[in-house]
């Protein structure tokens, strides 16, 4: 009895030997089959230019054509009213549609010197914090600079961005070159003073982001760490923001400074912001107060209907993950220790749970992979936008997520990473980390030529 | 003894199932498969996909030529013939947008040309206004006041009752301008497809940087082709259908949306036989040497949803009123071609090619 149960487990050893030696080496190895998911249940099987696009599985016939409804209203091209189709562009405004900068769902490309910024936006504001801890509004420009504007109205202004290169080595005696950004007001319809902040800001992802959104708060402010209570020389700070709906400060966690509450706030206040759009959030145009706002044909009710605000809010709660590539490649592997080793992870956490929630089942208790830890980290000088945005510092910026960002040249057709897109591939951007991520990427300075490709092979792999 | 005997006799079974599970074929076949897995690749890159994009940059030059006419020598035979070039580079356009990904989009020349709705409040006030009507002037629109949905609206009228005599001075500026720049976008993104992108897909899996695998590849085909088979149902036929509202119809002036939906449709077929003007290999050769039931249910779905896009007797915008079982007809017989294309034309590339 016992030689033949030994038995049976020898050949069992045997069947599974010879079957994982039949497959090729690139194929999936099943015991690391939660890897692979970087958005749990809800990851999606394409790694090709759609691959941020895919509707979550397993929902309602009702919650799937939501989110197709969200979908056409996502990619809806706004115009001038009167309009029988649409209605509403403006006056002033950054884009005429949602997908206009989040081009397949994905990164926004920024413009070369000299071209103006079509995927990108500038938030603006005086020194100061106002009302509700928010940056102060520049009076006749408001917190965001509307670049364009339809014909009967001016654009507020714009900005030109000019490039200085300067290079550096790595340890090993290659090197690399960074560009920095430098940002001047152009065409501005009236003064701006000369004391006002400008943030450059490239249109994010939005896949993922009711994963994020699912992640308890306990779980985010277990994270942080305000005063380096552990020494380890990363912070992690939470930002408090307002919420326009409930009229109280709350947790921020989108957002290049996580000044944004929940999805629907970011998706109604882009809609406002970005297209002139207003909406239940957001009933005033951004142009009230403007000394050109009067000329502008007034609209007594707001421009968007709720059921199309919501329809989405859902559609980009719905947005599945695109899953991990190649993570048995010995490159990759490599990579995901220097990840750690060279303390990466700290802050781009690997691991997070979201709470359960019976009625989202999608979203409930998943094992997701977004390496961030929505906090607001110190980035260093070479980073800051000397912008405060509520709680976040002119330093800080929120860790961003890396899940899919190794796809962005399939999706978007380009690899401009970091808030302003000023590194022109991953490893500049892994370059341009300082403050809290100074240590980290002295590590990676000191890498050997193969192991900073390992490295990058980790993050394409993402 | 027995037990080891028999633990042997359980070993073997399990290592011949295993060995034969892992071998190949026969060699033969297996090179002629990957011969065939390339070659399709690069027909499809040269005669599908470039070559479509020639076509359209051909007949968006017949389509400013007749611009150019009409403006001179404002004739009804004159506008007939620009509204015939449009109608015609309107074809080749609906057929390439079952593949519309690369340059297309990355290059955003979709939106650039093929924006709805128009924006008619602007779009007066530009005819009103004394801007000059360079091309420059019409790059720099938006998209809503560009591409072939304006230089439409120009051509037929609100209402399709246009005449040469009643176009405007500003009117011919604008158009030609419009004109002007869908050449200029027409060109960049054929120059895209011939200086470069059509060596991406037709060495997918052998060099490419875009495709790092045949499959890749393949499945950024079926997608494509997936995607307008969608997209036309459940979006472009279904949004104006749910809200009864024909101004959510494209091409409403010229009433060619039941005609731009089947050229999408038909878009598909051509992407599948790799048949755009030259009849080189497509995926129907890899379909054929390994299901031709597949092969078989392909052609069925798309031939019955042609054939239910042929059943309307009036454009469109009237027969979300008046052909309501059509058109949930022709919904249905789509939706059932984008079944088969996602369900059983994907996995079997998924499984065919690596």
């Amino acid at each position: 009895m016992k030689r033949a149960t030994q038995a049976v487990l020898v050949i069992l050893c045997i069947v599974i030997f010879l079957q994982i030696a039949c497959k090729k080496a690139d194929t999936i190895i099943d015991n690391l089959e939660s890897e692979w998911l970087n958005g749990g249940s809800q990851t999606a099987f394409d790694q090709g230019s759609s691959s941020f696009s895919h509707m979550f599985s397993g929902m309602s016939a009702l919650q799937n054509r939501v989110h197709e409804v969200g979908d056409g209203q996502f990619s809806a091209t706004f115009v001038a009213a009167p309009a029988p189709l649409n209605p509403g562009l403006g006056p002033i405004y950054n884009n005429v549609a949602c997908v206009s900068c989040h081009v397949s769902d994905g990164r926004g490309k920024v413009p070369g010197s000299g071209e103006s910024a079509a995927n990108m936006l500038f938030r603006i504001s005086l020194p100061g914090i106002g009302e509700h801890g928010n940056p102060v509004p520049i009076p006749g420009f408001g917190d965001q600079l509307q670049s364009r504007s339809v014909l009967t109205a001016s654009p507020e202004g714009d900005v030109s961005i000019n490039y200085t290169e300067q290079s550096y080595n790595f340890a090993d005696g290659d090197t690399y070159s960074l560009r920095t950004p430098h940002y001047t007001f152009i065409n501005l319809y009236m003064p701006m003073p000369s004391n006002a902040l400008l943030s450059p800001r490239v249109a994010a992802p939005v896949f993922g982001l009711g994963l994020l959104e699912a992640v308890s708060e306990e779980d985010i402010l277990k994270m942080a760490d305000p005063n380096d209570a552990n020494k380890d020389g990363i912070k992690g700070q939470a930002n408090y923001v307002w919420d326009v709906l409930n009229q109280k400060k709350v947790l921020g966690r989108f957002g290049w400074k996580a000044n944004q509450p929940s999805i629907l706030q970011q998706v109604a206040a882009a809609y406002n912001g970005d297209m002139g759009i207003t909406n239940y959030l957001f009933p005033k145009e951004s142009s009230e107060g403007q000394t050109q706002f009067s000329s502008q044909p007034g609209s007594k009710t707001y421009e968007l209907a709720d059921s199309l605000l919501y329809s989405v809010e859902f559609y980009v709660k719905s947005l599945a993950v695109p899953v991990r590539r190649d993570i048995t490649n010995p490159a990759v592997v490599r990579g995901k220790a220097l990840f750690t080793q060279t303390g990466c992870i700290k802050c781009h956490a690997a691991d997070l749970r979201t709470k359960v929630n019976v009625a989202f089942p999608q979203v409930s208790n998943q094992l997701i992979h977004p390496f961030t830890d929505l906090l607001l980290h110190d980035m260093g000088d070479g980073l800051a936008d000397n912008r405060p945005d509520f709680l976040a510092s002119g330093k800080q910026w929120r860790t961003a997520p890396l899940w899919g960002i190794g796809l962005t040249q399939k999706v978007n057709g380009h690899t401009n990473f970091l808030h302003d897109g000023r590194a022109r591939n991953l490893m500049e951007a892994v370059m341009w980390h300082g403050g809290e991520a100074l240590a980290a990427k002295n590590n990676v300075v000191q890498l050997s030529r193969s192991d900073r490709a390992s490295l990058i092979a980790f993050l394409e792999s993402l | 003894m027995k037990n080891t005997f028999k633990a042997s006799l359980f070993l073997t079974i399990p290592m011949v199932l295993a060995a034969s599970s892992c071998k190949k074929s026969n060699s033969d076949d297996t090179q002629q498969a990957s011969t065939l897995k390339a070659q399709i690749l690069a027909d499809v890159s040269a005669n599908v996909c470039t070559s479509s994009y020639q076509d359209m940059l051909d007949k968006a030059n017949v389509l400013q030529s007749a611009v150019t006419a009409l403006t001179n020598t404002p004739t009804d035979a004159n506008l007939a013939a620009a509204r015939t070039a449009w109608k015609n580079m309107r074809v080749t356009w609906e057929e390439t947008e079952a593949w519309l990904f690369g340059p297309v989009e990355a290059d955003k020349i979709d939106p650039r040309i093929d924006t709805w709705p128009v924006d008619f409040t602007q779009l007066d006030q530009i005819l009103k206004s004394n801007d000059e009507l360079t091309e420059a002037y019409v790059d720099n629109l938006d998209d809503a006041l560009k591409g072939f949905h304006p230089i439409e609206y120009l051509l037929w009228g609100q209402n399709g009752t246009k005449t040469a005599a009643s176009f405007t001075a500003r009117e011919k500026a604008y158009l030609t301008s419009l004109t002007q720049n869908l050449v200029k976008l027409t060109t960049s993104v054929r120059n895209t497809w011939s200086n470069g992108y059509n060596k991406q897909l037709a060495t997918a899996g052998a060099g490419s940087t875009e495709f790092t695998t045949q499959q890749a590849a393949y499945v950024q085909l079926v997608d494509a082709m997936h995607d307008i088979c969608e997209e036309v149902a459940n979006s472009k036929m279904k949004e104006p259908f749910d809200s009864q509202d024909a101004s959510k119809e494209e091409s409403p002036f010229a009433k060619n949306s039941i005609i731009d939906f089947t050229n999408n449709i038909k878009g598909i077929m051509i992407m599948y036989q790799g048949n755009f003007s030259v009849d080189g290999k497509g995926i129907e050769d890899l379909v054929r040497a390994n299901n031709l039931s597949l092969d078989a249910e392909i052609k069925s779905k798309y031939a019955a949803a042609i054939a239910a896009l042929g059943t309307f007797s009036v454009p469109f915008g009237q027969a979300i009123v008046s052909e309501p079982t059509k058109v949930q007809n022709a919904m249905t017989k789509i939706n059932d071609f984008a079944s088969t294309l996602d369900e059983k034309l994907k996995p079997f590339i998924l499984q065919q090619v690596k």
